[in-house]
């Protein structure tokens, strides 16, 4: 046990950190992110604390009613997302600080803003603070996406409806609350030693908060909720990097608090999760195959790993149902392993198409000048590396994680009733097909991003701004390929932390059953399924691995007979003219368009203007091609969006003349009143 | 002798009936070569000029020096997000010849294709010039190799003409034996490769054997499998006697039935069937105003066969009937080239049958009346269609001006047209039932 | 049906007529017949035929030539010789391809004649797999380059930039007259050079065009596998 003094202290600098760096941002960026890459490491040792050492703390912070407080609640669950989070801020801290030049320099503040209340919703351990913290969030989030270089109107669109579906998530959190407080009786309802709730309640609070944390996870039917903010106002990287990867993060660990204090499963829970979760992964995979867009492409990804997530989720509920206990403890820490592997690979790609969109000068991967060059050496082996993890290549973190997510559904057949046998088993091969589609995606980010070059020269670092940026940049980015790497090849030791931090759900450390040795490996680097059924040695697969390729590369690398002849690529024996004359990123991706035309309600047509005249067509003529990709749910959205502005054009007309921003804060501002004041007469 | 068909006169529109075929240069001045299908007649002209500028890409096609590639580009600028261009070739083996294209695309759907012609344009009709007809003959008959036996009775026919030649009828009908043998050849060839597209490698390998039993029936009978060498001036080398007819006769009846077979299976494969139906639609008011030529044209149900549309002797004589499909897709064309195997089949049979007798070769060479300076022509249907060679010798009775238009040539911008809305993978089976030639474009 | 070359002699059907060269009616006194040679193959100051310049048109017939149609023509028939510069380099070159060998094809200005009776190699009379030699599209997959056609300006750097692609060891093999000599369209305004004088030959295979099996022998040929020592086991 750790002394609860040090882990009060650890929570005060941590909270101090992050403070001083947002005030600190508008005067010095470099300061500010310092202080927030200081804050988070303060993180990083207080979640290891806590998962290592065990035990929990709650620093009561003032009392609102006899029955409630404002606490903090450093919780092993808690901590573990905490640790995810902070070893995230870390490395988009790092990044930020030779990043952002173009942006005005209250990024930084509103950046650190952003993490201080990720940190706030981690450590609440009752809903109010919960909920201060998901406002400021969403806030704070809506001015970074504001910074975005898109156009006007593109930004200011993607930002407001990043907002709509902030309020619509907190709205259903609150409905979700005031079920957890009508059994509960109290809003301290977060902590690990809070009462579960069962019965009708606990439906109602399963499905509003699904849904509540389902829109900022981005999972279907909410997907546009993610990339749709990112992608249309091509915010700035770091503040993708912190939406995508951290944010949504959020929302899984709300998710799974949730869950951890229903007392009794449903059975159509699971079904609900598993089919929502399946549908998210297969439409982000598919969407991220056809995106073009250097941030819309990981923000599709994100959807499709956190469905995946949702996913794991719904297998946990149906396993625990049926009382497979093995199957649903090994289904959560899939999920909190998964939330570990996407978060840290999703920043990763984050920064790198941050670094690409800088070079390129464009959010268009199908942008290509005769001048553009492949990445330097560190992005691109950490750009590999990122892509070959979520993309699930073995035996990177992507691939560990979702072969336990697969390892889960493929023993569907455990499940004590057919629907769930057959729901399980679809769902796996739905999965299955999801993390298939994404490494088209994958092979196209990283090729047409990072790899490509007309001239086939790979980029000289920049002289001048010094050596710093280089560093920090590369730096930043080897940092996360060594997370990428470690969080894969150290499976075992991530899933110590994960059962440390499932023992909340699942009532026992369950490390033990599921990290043995076996055929040879030592124990505690083989990962076990279930009951068992299959296995996997992330460490030894890398040892393996990395044995196999050192031999060709010590052959061609150390001489021998063999000599090496570099030879241009082979176009048929022609030689391209220029970029226009090779293959795209949006034609390699065009079979997938028109091929599932019925899902992308993909339009095609070429028309040619101009007459054809009889007897001779040589004339000229022009065509115009138009190959265009709707989202199915964009369409109501759109709809459901212009009538929401028409409306709120309507009432700012008539009640609130005034600055919109202004107003958004000062709603939010009594919101958080309107709380306040509604716990104190139930009180 | 070959039909008067040739009229010389001013033209100063074309349209109705007359089609403007060929574009060539000679002596300085620029003709135009018409064809009036409603009569039948093919009128010689010298070029309006303003026709000169409309047919600006068959002319760059046909007239420019050897060196360097041309783009065949049916004109328009494409717009939009994600087009780029897509070579192919010249060394590929969806084209097992130095040719190329450019696909104009964004990704699988072909948006227009720009054939590049001309890697290996040769200049035989430049290279023959002063030449005696003879030794212009062996360059003439390497022109396009699987199309010999058209080009040399083409080349033939029409110095002959010039020089008052009479060849007698038995040379001019083994002559017809040579050029229908090339088409059973070609066609063969064309099945396999679509089969081979498809994947279907029974069907291939089929063909295939087929195919060398035909190019053995050559070597046999005419001395060489490609039938370089069959033709000479004032006759041909082959005497193939009694005997040897029967035995050709029954000889490509046995491949003929076994193709039969072939046929059956492949009309019951729906693998096959469907990467031809509709695939490379080529409709018939296009094919018409690109001035489409052979099995393309006729797989788009346009009655144009020279053998019937431009008869020379002994297409007269015989029955021939025409192997039209108004289909308009691979299919059509695929479907026009096996019933052309079988119509060649009963007009070999009859050439073989009633044969006659009169001698391989001129007896009194040289006596005929040179028709120094005065251009003429003929026009063969080659196993790709209409072939057409002009020839003007000087007094001397040497080449002055040699003028080719493959049909190959002429092919290149209706295929562009069919491979448009196609994807990429229509290409071979387009290409290949299209019988194009890139030997046989640039000569 | 399938071709019993290499292990059998080639029968008259696989070495048609126009695949003999010609030979001297009596080899005692070399005729005078260089005029009647549209392409210079009768080198009389030689006393030999340069068979890479002959396409086989037999005009020289009339000029103190025969085409022997007996049992020793067949034989005569198989002419691909070695052209390579440094023996030695190529003897190394062919124990590398002794039991396989992936062949490309290039034209590089034909009349198609020859190209189509290289594809024929994978028809079932030759099946050229069975003696393991395979066609590929790409020169990065390619042991040896097939080149036929006269030389084009146009193709030249084309068949530079083909031979640089190909991985070492490389095998070239020169298939037909145009593309060992130009054949008929030597002097054409297009025609830059006999193929050896841009890339380095290594076979060379005369013929115009040379016979499915004619190939066949180069092809072994280059991969020191000629037709005898294949025959034997």
């Amino acid at each position: 046990m750790i002394a609860a003094g040090a882990l009060s202290g650890l929570v005060v600098a941590l909270f101090a950190a992050f403070a001083a760096g947002i005030g600190v941002g508008p005067v010095s960026k470099k300061a500010a992110y310092a202080l927030g890459v200081a804050g988070s490491a303060v993180g990083v040792l207080l979640s290891l604390l806590v998962l290592v050492g065990g035990g929990s703390l709650t620093v009561k912070l003032w009392q609102v009613t006899p029955t409630t407080s404002a606490q903090l609640v450093v919780s092993p669950l808690s901590s573990y997302f905490l640790l995810i989070s902070s070893l995230v801020w870390i490395g988009t801290c790092l990044y930020s600080v030779r990043y952002d030049d173009d942006y005005p320099s209250t990024l930084s503040s509103l950046l650190l803003l952003t993490v201080v209340s990720m940190a706030l919703i981690l450590l609440s351990g009752d809903g109010i603070t919960f909920l201060v913290g998901w406002e400021t969030m969403t806030i704070a989030s809506f001015f970074m996406i504001l910074e975005g270089k898109g156009n006007r109107d593109g930004v200011r669109n993607a930002a407001f409806l990043f907002l709509a579906f902030g309020v619509g998530s907190s709205v259903f959190i609150m409905l979700a609350f005031a079920g957890l407080f009508s059994s509960a009786g109290s809003f301290d309802f977060l902590g690990p030693a809070a009462p579960a709730a069962v019965g009708p309640i606990a439906s109602w609070i399963f499905v509003t908060a699904l849904v509540g944390f389902g829109l900022k996870m981005g999972i279907a039917p909410f997907h546009m909720s993610e990339w749709l903010p990112i992608a249309h106002s091509s915010a700035p990287s770091n503040a993708s990097a912190l939406l995508s990867a951290t944010l949504t993060l959020m929302g899984v660990y709300g998710l799974i608090t949730v869950v951890s204090h229903l007392g009794q499963y449903e059975l159509w829970w699971g079904w609900l999760a598993l089919v929502v979760g399946g549908v998210s992964a297969l439409l982000g995979a598919l969407f991220a195959s056809v995106s073009e867009h250097t941030k819309g492409l990981p923000a599709y990804s994100t959807i499709e790993n956190n469905g995946l997530i949702v996913v794991a989720i719904g297998a946990y509920l149906l396993a625990s149902y049926y009382h497979l206990t093995l199957l649903a403890d090994f289904a959560m820490i899939a999920a909190l392993y998964h939330a570990f592997s996407h978060s840290v690979s999703k920043a990763s790609l984050f920064l790198i198409n941050g670094w690409v969109s800088k070079v390129k000068r464009s959010f268009d991967l199908n942008s290509s000048n005769e001048a553009d060059e492949r990445g330097s050496s560190p992005v691109r082996l950490a750009g590999a590396l990122t892509v070959f993890s979520l993309a699930a290549v073995p035996p990177l973190a992507g691939f560990v994680s979702e072969w336990m997510i697969l390892e889960v559904l493929f023993q569907s057949f455990r499940f004590g009733d057919l629907t769930s046998q057959i729901v399980g088993t679809l769902v796996g091969a739905v999965t299955a097909l999801a993390a298939g589609i994404i490494v088209v995606a994958m092979t196209k980010v990283y090729g047409y991003g990072v790899l490509w070059s007309f001239s086939g020269r790979a980029r000289e670092e920049e002289s001048g701004k010094g050596a710093g940026a280089r560093d920090l940049i590369g730096g930043s980015l080897l940092y996360f390929l060594a997370l990428v790497v470690g969080v894969g090849v150290a499976a075992p030791a991530i899933f110590f932390l994960a059962s440390d931090a499932a023992s909340q759900l699942l009532q026992a450390n369950v490390f033990g059953t599921f990290v043995t040795g076996l055929l040879g490996v030592p124990a505690g680097f083989v990962i076990l399924s279930g009951s068992p059924f299959g296995g996997f040695s992330p460490t030894f697969t890398a040892v393996f691995m990395v044995g196999l390729l050192s031999v060709p590369f010590a052959i061609t690398r150390l001489g021998g007979p063999w000599r090496t002849r570099r030879t241009k690529g082979w176009f048929a024996g022609a030689e391209p003219a220029g970029p226009a004359e090779l293959y795209n990123s949006f034609g390699y991706s065009t079979p997938i368009r028109i091929m599932l035309r019925f899902l992308f309600r993909t339009k095609e047509s070429v028309v040619r203007v101009g007459a054809v005249r009889r007897a001779v067509i040589l004339s000229p003529e022009e065509y115009v091609v138009e190959l265009e990709v709707l989202d199915v749910f964009k369409r109501f959205y759109d709809a459901l969006s212009r009538w929401t502005l028409g409306l709120s054009a309507y009432v700012s007309r008539k009640a609130m003349p005034g600055k919109l921003g202004v107003y958004i804060i000062y709603i939010m501002l009594a919101l958080v009143f309107v709380l306040l004041y509604v716990m104190a007469t139930v009180g | 002798m070959i039909p008067k068909y040739v009229e010389r006169k001013q033209v100063e529109e074309v349209g109705g009936s007359v089609q403007l075929s060929s574009v060539f240069q000679a002596s300085g001045r620029s003709y135009a070569l018409l064809s009036d299908t409603a009569n039948n007649r093919t009128i010689l002209s010298d070029l309006p000029p303003k026709l000169g500028e409309e047919f600006g890409v068959l002319l760059r096609g046909g007239e420019t020096r050897p060196g360097s590639p041309v783009d065949l580009d049916l004109g328009g600028r494409v717009e939009g997000y994600g087009v780029f261009t897509f070579p192919y070739g010249p060394v590929t083996y969806g084209v097992p010849e130095a040719g190329g294209f450019k696909f104009v695309t964004y990704g699988e759907r072909v948006v227009k294709v720009i054939p590049q012609i001309n890697f290996k344009k040769r200049g035989v009709e430049t290279k023959v010039l002063g030449w005696d007809p003879e030794d212009a003959l062996l360059l003439v008959e390497r022109s396009a190799g699987n199309f010999s036996a058209s080009y040399s009775a083409c080349f033939l026919n029409a110095v002959e003409d010039s020089l008052g030649l009479e060849v007698p009828s038995q040379a001019k009908w083994t002559r017809a034996v040579a050029i229908e043998l090339e088409r059973i050849y070609n066609h063969l060839y064309a099945f396999g490769r679509l089969a081979e597209a498809a994947s279907q490698n029974v069907a291939t390998a089929q063909a295939n054997i087929l195919r060398e039993d035909v190019l053995r029936l050559n070597a046999r009978h005419f001395g060489h499998r490609y039938l370089f060498g069959a033709n000479r001036l004032g006759g041909v080398r082959a005497d193939i006697s009694k005997a040897e007819r029967k035995d050709l006769s029954d000889s490509v009846r046995a491949v003929v039935k076994e193709f039969r077979g072939l046929v059956e299976f492949f009309l019951s494969s729906r693998i096959f069937l469907d990467r031809l139906q509709n695939t490379a639609r080529l409709p018939r008011e296009e094919a018409l105003a690109l001035g489409a030529v052979g099995p393309a044209a006729r797989g788009s149900g346009v009655q144009w066969d020279d053998r019937l549309t431009y008869p020379i002797e002994p297409y007269g004589d015989i029955y021939v009937n025409m192997e039209t499909d108004p289909g308009e897709d691979t299919m059509a064309r695929t479907m026009v080239r096996i019933q052309e195997i079988y119509s060649s089949e009963v007009i070999l049979r009859e050439l073989l049958d009633r044969m006659p007798g009169d001698g391989t070769a001129t007896q009194a060479a040289g006596t005929g009346r040179l028709n120094a300076d005065d251009f003429s022509f003929c026009r063969i249907e080659s196993p790709s269609g209409d072939l057409i060679q002009v020839v003007q010798l000087d007094g001397q009775g040497r080449v002055r001006s040699l003028h080719v238009r493959p049909a190959s040539l002429v092919n290149w911008l209706p295929f562009a047209r069919s491979m448009e809305t196609c994807v990429f993978t229509d290409f071979q089976f387009a290409f290949e039932s299209f019988g194009l030639s890139y030997a046989d474009s640039d000569r | 049906m399938t071709s019993g070359f290499p292990g059998r002699e080639p029968t008259p059907s696989e070495v048609p007529g126009r695949s003999v060269p010609p030979r001297a009616v009596d080899s005692s006194e070399w005729p005078a017949g260089e005029e009647a040679c549209p392409t210079g193959a009768i080198r009389a100051d030689l006393k030999r035929i340069d068979l890479g310049k002959c396409v086989f048109c037999r005009r020289c017939s009339s000029a103190g030539f025969e085409f022997d149609e007996g049992g020793e023509r067949l034989r005569a028939a198989l002419m691909a010789r070695l052209a390579a510069a440094d023996p030695q380099e190529l003897a190394k070159k062919q124990r590398v391809f002794k039991k396989s060998l992936h062949v490309l094809m290039i034209d590089v200005g034909s009349c198609n004649a020859c190209n189509l009776e290289v594809l024929n190699l994978a028809s079932p009379y030759y099946d050229l797999t069975r003696l393991g030699i395979f066609f590929t599209n790409s020169p990065k997959h390619a042991d040896a380059l097939v080149v036929v056609g006269a030389l084009n300006r146009s193709m030249v750097d084309v068949l530079k930039r083909t031979y640089e692609s190909m991985p070492e060891p490389k095998l070239v093999i020169s298939a037909g007259a145009c593309a060992i000599s130009g054949g008929v369209f030597q002097g054409t305004e297009s025609f830059v050079s006999p193929v050896a004088g841009v890339i380095p030959v290594d076979v060379v295979i005369p013929g115009c065009p040379p016979s499915p099996v004619q190939i066949l022998e180069g092809l072994l040929l280059a991969t020191g596998r000629s037709a005898k020592e294949a025959a034997s086991p």
